[in-house]
């Protein structure tokens, strides 16, 4: 196929040379005689050109002669299927329909080809959002939905974190029937306000006891405001849609570490304080604190 | 509200009382402290009239961080008891001048700027006892926290940052008994009686 194609380019090529050859020999047939050819011999002068330009135009011609002689010719009639209908459209405008088909054609083909290389590549690190399989040959059990949960599985994880841990204690209101908006006090050092969607952690808001238990504003203090936004980013880090208790069970047990919040010192540094914080950062698997700065 | 430090700055034989404030003033700006205005806090102590049998003191101070609040301290033989009032308590003690009088030459007080750094508030104090300048009083809070003893290595760290070696190693005397209780205005009205107290008692400045 590949050889194919260079024979063909080749000559056409070819013609291409042969044709604008022959235009050079009717140009200097036209043109006659000129002032360059001179006075004496001028006729003599001419024929030798015209020759020599006939001379190149014959070697062109059997350039294209052995470039076609290697051409194999096409096997059948090509098989255009319904395309070939367009050769009956007799409106003018769409006559040229048949180009941009190619085009399309060969477009498509290219989708085709690349989505299939993207494919492969993205098969071999699989990162899936939704834990949903199409597959319709394996029967998986139902999914529990994270959003849609009733109140008493939720009920009964809230008192299951409460019993976990015996420094914290554990205040639920229900604003909205389904999804309750919890209050964690942490000993004595800070409560959290977490606001649950269904089985997932929508919103948490740290601060310090004296302050009002709204979910709204942010703490005085700029420990907390930092707790707030390394909670912020646990939650994220713990979320997972289909074991949806896990993540809740595994955010309460990292933000049980903050109970060491003013007491411990920075696993790197060593120190109690960086720019005047405590260190506000609990390692996410070896709730080892860090400054913001140390981590 | 949270845990309150206060302790004595030295002053050193070269320097002078406002020149040591300007040197702490220098030292904690440095660190990026703002200054939030000004602070005072007052101690008046009355002592019973012989009529009344065991004598009694009553010491009445007041907090500008607190102001609309008046704080006694009550010592008898055995016991101290501490009372949080509002400011009519200063009228009461005026209608009772007959059994409580007040010695004018002992009231101390401690004024100066406020610095706000972080989540601390940094106070540094003059201390007058009834005019006479006795010394400069630090007085560091931080605010997040309300037991001392979670957040005790923690000041003094900071304490050490801002005061090099004078700080102390060791929590104040009236807060050591008390470190695992959640802190209240009152417990710094102890530590200013405390101090005050030896200030009134050194025959000079207090070095």
């Amino acid at each position: 196929m590949e050889r194919d194609l260079d024979q063909l380019y080749t000559a056409l090529n070819a013609i291409k040379v042969l044709r604008s050859n022959v235009g050079s020999v009717f140009e200097t047939v036209s043109n006659g005689l000129r002032a360059d050819h001179g006075e004496e011999g001028k006729e003599n002068k001419f024929m030798l050109e015209l020759q020599d330009v006939l001379t190149t135009v014959n070697n062109n011609l059997r350039d294209v002669e052995t470039a076609a002689a290697n051409l194999t010719p096409p096997p059948g009639p090509f098989n255009l299927g319904n395309t070939a209908y367009l050769s009956q459209e007799t409106t003018q405008e769409r006559q040229a329909l048949y180009g941009q088909l190619v085009n399309s054609y060969k477009w498509t083909d290219k989708i085709r080809e690349y989505s299939t290389l993207a494919g492969n590549i993205l098969a071999t690190n699989s990162f899936n959002k939704t834990y949903k399989t199409f597959s319709t040959t394996k029967r998986r059990k139902t999914q529990t939905s994270n959003h849609n949960v009733p109140p008493e599985v939720i009920e009964n994880l809230i008192t299951g974190i409460d019993r976990l841990f015996p420094d914290v204690t554990i205040n639920a209101t229900r604003p909205f029937v389904p999804n309750p908006v919890i209050q964690a006090s942490l000993g004595r050092v800070l409560k959290a306000i977490i606001a649950f969607k269904g089985l997932m952690i929508e919103w948490v808001i740290v601060k310090a006891h004296s302050e009002s238990s709204d979910l709204w504003t942010e703490s005085r203090y700029k420990v907390f405001r930092k707790v707030t936004e390394n909670c912020h980013a646990a939650m994220c880090h713990f979320y997972s849609p289909t074991m949806p208790d896990l993540a809740v069970r595994s955010f309460m047990h990292w933000f049980h570490s903050y109970n060491t919040l003013f007491s411990c010192s920075c696993k790197r540094c060593g120190n109690h304080l960086h720019s005047n914080l405590p260190p506000t950062w609990r390692d996410l698997r070896t709730l080892e604190p860090y400054h913001e700065e140390c981590k | 509200m949270g845990v309150t430090v206060v302790q004595n700055f030295p002053i050193t034989e070269n320097r002078t009382g406002p020149s040591t404030i300007e040197l702490l003033t220098k030292r904690i700006s440095a660190l990026g402290a703002i200054q939030q205005g000004h602070f005072l806090v007052d101690c008046e102590t009355y002592t019973s009239v012989p009529q009344l049998g065991n004598p009694r003191t009553v010491h009445i101070l007041h907090n500008s961080e607190q102001p609309a609040t008046v704080f006694s301290i009550l010592e008898t033989e055995n016991k101290t008891i501490p009372l949080a009032t509002d400011g009519l308590f200063d009228l009461l003690m005026i209608k009772m001048a007959n059994f409580y009088t007040s010695k004018k030459q002992t009231k101390a007080e401690s004024k100066g700027p406020r610095y706000e750094i972080g989540d601390f508030l940094v106070k540094l104090g003059t201390v007058t006892v009834s005019q006479n300048f006795k010394g400069v009083l630090v007085e560091v809070e931080y605010r997040p926290c309300v037991v001392p003893a979670m957040c005790w290595e923690l000041m003094r760290e900071f304490l050490q940052g801002f005061l090099g070696s004078t700080a102390q190693s060791a929590p104040p005397l009236y807060l050591q008994n008390r470190m695992q209780d959640i802190y209240s205005p009152i417990d710094t009205i102890h530590q200013y009686l405390e101090q005050f107290t030896i200030y009134r008692k050194a025959p000079g400045l207090r070095t």
